[in-house]
């Protein structure tokens, strides 16, 4: 085909092109890849920070915030970690398809068969049953537990390979701070960005949790809250908060339609209506449902430094189509005379442009695939830099084809106004 | 004025060694107007280079207005150039993108003048050639013989010693041409000193002596009396010059 | 340098014609003078904000996180006998002047808060909000020597403070600066009542959270730590000056060799800890002077690309000039001059753009203005890159010989 040998001859030339100007089209190479290189490695970051980390439900689960604070205090916003007995109520209403209840706490893990000492610091997550159900926790061996008060855990992926290195442990026993708890599940390695269920208090880019423990066998077992708690009265522990007004469980409810999440919303201001029916509610009644999306946007957190530092990658960028449009136009008039010589033996404009343009499409690619290696090493360097990113620090496939694109544009738009100014020299002027 | 003595010029490729100039000695006294032939290859331009302090010569004496050349630094050279030279190419030269002011007012910056000082003078050389309406336009905007009047005023603003031309018709037509020469035969009847390059034999025999470059060496043939012109040898500036023949008529031509 | 010898205005001129080259270089070097006032105003508001007093006696402040790792500990005697014991160990080791232990640190935001007011006036938390987000903290017998509070009223808390368990006897409480000015005034705190207790001592303020103000920095000390062990997790060593190496060396043994089951997360001096406190504003901070270098490099580039273009088709005319008399050095001035005077459009224009990204980062960040010596010394980095980059090609400009002017070719 024509065209297919046209591609094929623009491309020699492009080659041959380079040939004679080696140090000036790496220089465009180098810095068009260092720019697009930069500018995708931010917006990972900024995609880790800013995508939806369980697209499938995203919209019908909900997180609860209620405003049953007991002092009046008017400037109170929703709280958005409830009492006990809120969380009961939640979880005992059958409108969700599910519904979450849990706190953060950590405990130090050891197989209790083992012979060794050694105990692996882990995170908690101590709550209801209906979790994995509702986060769609991808479970390797065995299942969640049933009840909210038995002896049971589920553990993560990463702390099996930590203590059982990897196999099968269903059935195994863990001592967690003294006491023995039987797995009863294993999950598959399971990224959340973010970490959706507990967005708050700086969590929001944490891995998700090593052991997942029923809430009531953890309050029992008197593990301590970890996030954000507040209280009006002092407690002794965690195994004191079920009846006190300590406000530290969040809540997520699953909510399949608008009816059913009319009906929970009406389901809750009842509630509150009843507490202030008996003078337990002096705040007005706010019971706020948000889907996921909705309360990451709240959460706000997508770290403003990153934005701050996306934004001037931005202009870096700019300044390297710049400089590759600089360098380009000063290549282009010293190649005057032999564009001057292929039109007078009739190439149309149009040759010389699609000559052009396959030539910088061509620098375009290889820019692009230097680019994602750039990339790579600039969120490494990141990392070091700003640590608490260490978790958001990947490239998804759809980041590296932006990257490939990004790359191949930004070469085609600078060598658009030099090419233009290529097809306005007269030829007798090219060849004199 | 300029004295020659035994000059060599020579170029040096990987493999082969040209000797652009052997040998060559040159006197020209204040006042001549010198018309410098010979065939293409000769070593004329090479000749007109080395004069004009443009290139530099590797064997041989050079004097030129008492000043012994060789051995002078880059600075010592430039400067010479500056004040005792006034240069005119075939293709004029000027620089496109300044105006005719500007082009001419060019060389006066490197001689320290003060602005008005300068002012003054391109003003007054630019009246010598009868372009003195023209200060502000450029050089794509006049004809051929306009922009080469511009280089002679140019050439002139500096009240040089000597004046060097390469061909300096060479690219007008026959009536520019008559005009240009008409300047120059004006500038030597008031004093100047003037080497020309020119391949114009017709030229060559208005003037009042002839020299011919062949292989690198001076033929100097005898002087000629000129057509109709008076052989005045004052020794004067050019400065003194005063161009009452050159009017406006002249330069719509 | 004659700077007579030039035509400013011809070069403005000539300037003129080639505007797209040069409007690019400009636009690169506003941007690039922008990111770079920026950068250093960054660079210097977190210096400023990491070398602020914190009122204690940072370099000679040692302190060890930690957790026991063993379910033993859940029997609070045992826990406590533990405590004890690693206290008085590392009491005897030499260079510590002393130890304490708390629930949390100084120089942190947030943390372990309550709300305080006077008991006769609970009003007073709507007029200060900052009375509701008191930090709390559980201090040890020692805390005060550990940490080098500066006491001005009554004293601070020991032994007799430390509270019986299952006690309702009232606390005694010690409290900052900036607490009692905020509840009392002027006057005298001593032996008043607050909801979490009874003020015995006053303290000179230390910085408990860096991002409240100065004057706001509530905190109120209780010696109920043994009450609440299960939240000691940071002990505090006063270490002799010059000593701190030696001592930091011996304390993980020193507490593992008590026993055994327990987990030390860190060690680490009270500078190191502030240090932390801006690691992530010290990292964005380098971050923008690393992409500062990047576009540095990229313009000065630019710049080399831009002189060598424009002069290689001016080859001829800078011929010309030579023929005409021009020396070498006012070739040489004439294309530095040629190129500074882009750099000064492009730094004026520099001017706009600092002041227009000052604007759009401050959405993101804190950052403070720009202010014009700032902008003076960027622009004059800015010349000497572009002034070096162009170095090489300016001198190879100078050297054209004069005998081009008279080349046909």
């Amino acid at each position: 085909m024509r065209s297919a040998s046209m591609l094929a001859y623009n491309l020699t030339l492009a080659m041959q092109s380079f040939k004679r100007a080696p140090s000036l089209y790496f220089l465009v190479v180098l810095t068009l890849s260092i720019g697009v290189g930069l500018l995708c490695a931010n917006l990972a970051l900024v995609n880790s920070m800013a995508s939806d980390p369980i697209p499938e439900k995203s919209e019908q689960l909900f997180h609860v915030s209620m405003n049953t604070w007991p002092n009046d205090d008017p400037q109170a916003e929703p709280f958005h970690i409830l009492r006990y007995r809120e969380a009961m109520k939640i979880v005992s209403s059958d409108i969700p398809k599910n519904s979450a209840v849990f706190y953060a706490s950590g405990v130090y893990a050891r197989d209790s068969a083992s012979p060794s000492l050694k105990r692996f610091d882990s995170s908690v997550r101590a709550t209801t049953p209906g979790f994995f159900s509702l986060t769609n926790a991808p479970f390797a061996y065995g299942s969640g537990f049933i009840k909210s008060s038995v002896m049971e855990v589920v553990i993560g992926h990463e702390l099996n390979q930590k203590i059982f290195t990897g196999e099968n442990s269903v059935g195994k026993v863990l001592e967690l701070d003294g006491e023995l708890l039987t797995i009863v599940g294993v999950l598959k390695p399971w990224r959340l960005r973010p970490l959706f269920y507990h967005a708050t208090e700086g969590r929001a880019f944490n891995l998700t949790d090593d052991i997942y423990a029923p809430l009531e066998t953890s309050i029992d077992l008197g593990w301590s809250i970890h996030a954000r708690s507040s209280s009006t009265v002092s407690y002794k522990g965690v195994k004191f908060t079920r009846d006190r007004d300590v406000f530290y469980l969040q809540a997520w409810v699953e909510l399949e339609n608008s009816a059913k999440k009319q009906a929970f919303q009406y389901y809750l201001d009842n509630y509150s209506q009843s507490l202030k029916d008996v003078g337990e509610h002096p705040l007005a009644i706010r019971n706020e449902l948000r889907d996921v999306n909705a309360w990451l946007l709240e959460q706000n957190i997508v770290d403003q430094k990153v934005l701050a530092f996306t934004l001037a990658s931005v202009l870096f960028l700019c300044v390297c189509v710049f400089n590759a449009s600089s360098l380009l136009l000063s290549r282009f008039h010293s190649a005057k005379f032999e564009v001057g010589l292929r039109r007078a033996i009739g190439a149309s404009n149009k040759n010389i442009l699609m000559q052009g343009i396959t030539e910088s499409a061509l620098l375009g690619v290889i820019a692009g695939l230097l680019s994602l290696l750039l990339s790579w090493l600039f969120l490494k360097l990141s990392i070091k830099f700003l640590p608490d990113l260490e978790n958001l620090a990947v490239l998804e496939p759809k980041l590296l084809l932006l990257g490939v694109l990004l790359a191949l544009v930004t070469a085609i738009f600078s060598a658009l106004y030099p090419l233009y100014r290529g097809t306005r020299y007269t030829i007798s002027a090219e060849l004199k | 004025m300029l004295k020659m003595n035994n000059i060599s010029r020579i170029y040096q490729s990987d493999t082969i060694q040209t000797h652009a100039l052997r040998d060559f000695s040159l006197n020209v006294e204040a006042g001549e107007f010198v018309a410098v032939t010979g065939p293409s290859g000769s070593g004329k331009s090479t000749f007109l280079n080395v004069a004009g302090l443009l290139d530099h010569f590797d064997r041989g004496q050079y004097e030129l207005d008492g000043v012994s050349v060789q051995g002078l630094k880059d600075n010592e050279l430039s400067r010479l150039r500056n004040e005792k030279i006034g240069f005119i190419f075939q293709n004029y030269n000027l620089i496109p993108d300044y105006s005719i002011f500007d082009n001419v007012d060019m060389p006066l910056r490197y001689r320290g003048f003060n602005a008005n000082e300068r002012k003054r003078r391109v003003e007054e050389a630019l009246e010598k050639v009868g372009l003195a309406s023209r200060l502000k336009y450029l050089p794509s905007q006049l004809s051929g013989g306009q922009q080469q009047r511009v280089a002679i005023a140019r050439a002139l603003a500096g009240e040089p010693k000597i004046l060097l031309a390469d061909e300096p018709t060479g690219n007008l037509d026959s009536l520019m041409a008559r005009q240009v020469m008409e300047i120059l035969h004006d500038l030597n009847k008031d004093g100047a000193t003037i080497i020309m390059v020119t391949h114009d034999t017709d030229q060559a025999r208005e003037v009042n002596r002839n020299v011919q470059v062949i292989d690198g060496q001076l033929a100097d043939f005898r002087v000629y009396a000129p057509l109709d012109r008076q052989a005045e040898q004052t020794g004067k500036n050019i400065s003194a010059v005063a161009s009452k023949n050159v009017n406006e008529e002249v330069v719509d031509a | 340098m004659n700077f007579a010898t030039l035509n400013i205005k011809g070069l403005i001129k000539s300037l003129l014609l080639r505007k797209f080259t040069t409007g690019l270089l400009i636009l690169q070097l506003a941007i690039t003078l922008g990111l770079l006032v920026n950068s250093a105003i960054l660079a210097f508001d977190t210096r400023e904000k990491m070398s602020k007093p914190t009122g204690l006696d940072d370099e000679n402040i040692l302190i060890v996180s930690t957790h026991p790792t063993s379910g033993s500990y859940r029997d609070l005697d045992y826990y406590r006998s533990i405590v004890n014991e690693d206290l008085s160990k590392l009491n005897q080791l030499p260079g510590v002047n002393s130890v304490s232990i708390t629930n949390q640190l100084p120089i942190r935001g947030r943390g372990m808060l309550s709300n305080t007011h006077d008991i006769d006036n609970p009003e007073q938390e709507k007029a200060d909000k900052y009375l509701k987000d008191v930090k709390y903290t559980l201090a040890g017998e020692h805390l005060a020597e550990a940490m080098g509070f500066t006491i001005i009223e009554g004293r601070f808390l020991n032994k007799s403070d430390e509270l019986d368990f299952d006690s309702e006897a009232k606390n005694n409480i010690v409290i900052t600066e900036s607490l009692k000015k905020g509840l009392y005034g002027d006057e005298s705190a001593i032996g008043r009542e607050t909801n979490n207790g009874i003020i015995v001592g006053v303290i000179k303020d230390i910085m408990l959270d860096p991002t409240l103000p100065r004057d706001k920095q509530y905190g109120l000390f209780m010696n109920t730590i043994m009450k609440y062990i299960f939240i000691g997790r940071f002990y505090v060593i006063n270490v002799e000056p010059g000593q701190m190496a030696n001592v930091r060396n011996q304390v993980s043994d020193t507490i593992l060799a008590v026993q055994a089951e327990r987990d030390i997360f860190d060690v680490f001096t009270m500078s190191e800890h502030l240090k932390n406190f801006y690691r992530d504003d010290q990292g964005l901070s380098d971050l923008f002077l690393l992409l500062c270098g990047l576009m540095i490099f990229v313009t000065a580039i630019s710049s080399y690309a831009y002189s060598q273009f424009h002069i290689s088709r001016q080859k001829k005319y800078i011929g010309i000039r030579r023929a005409l008399g021009a020396r070498k050095q006012d070739i040489l001035l004439y294309v530095l001059t040629e190129n500074w005077l882009v750099y000064t459009i492009g730094c004026a224009l520099g001017l706009v753009m600092a002041l227009g990204f000052n604007i759009l980062l401050s959405q993101y960040i804190s950052l403070s203005k720009p202010d014009m010596m700032l902008f003076l010394l960027a622009s004059a980095v800015i010349f000497v890159a572009g002034t070096l980059a162009t170095w090489i090609p300016a001198v190879k400009t100078s050297n054209i010989p004069p005998v081009i002017a008279t080349r046909t070719v």
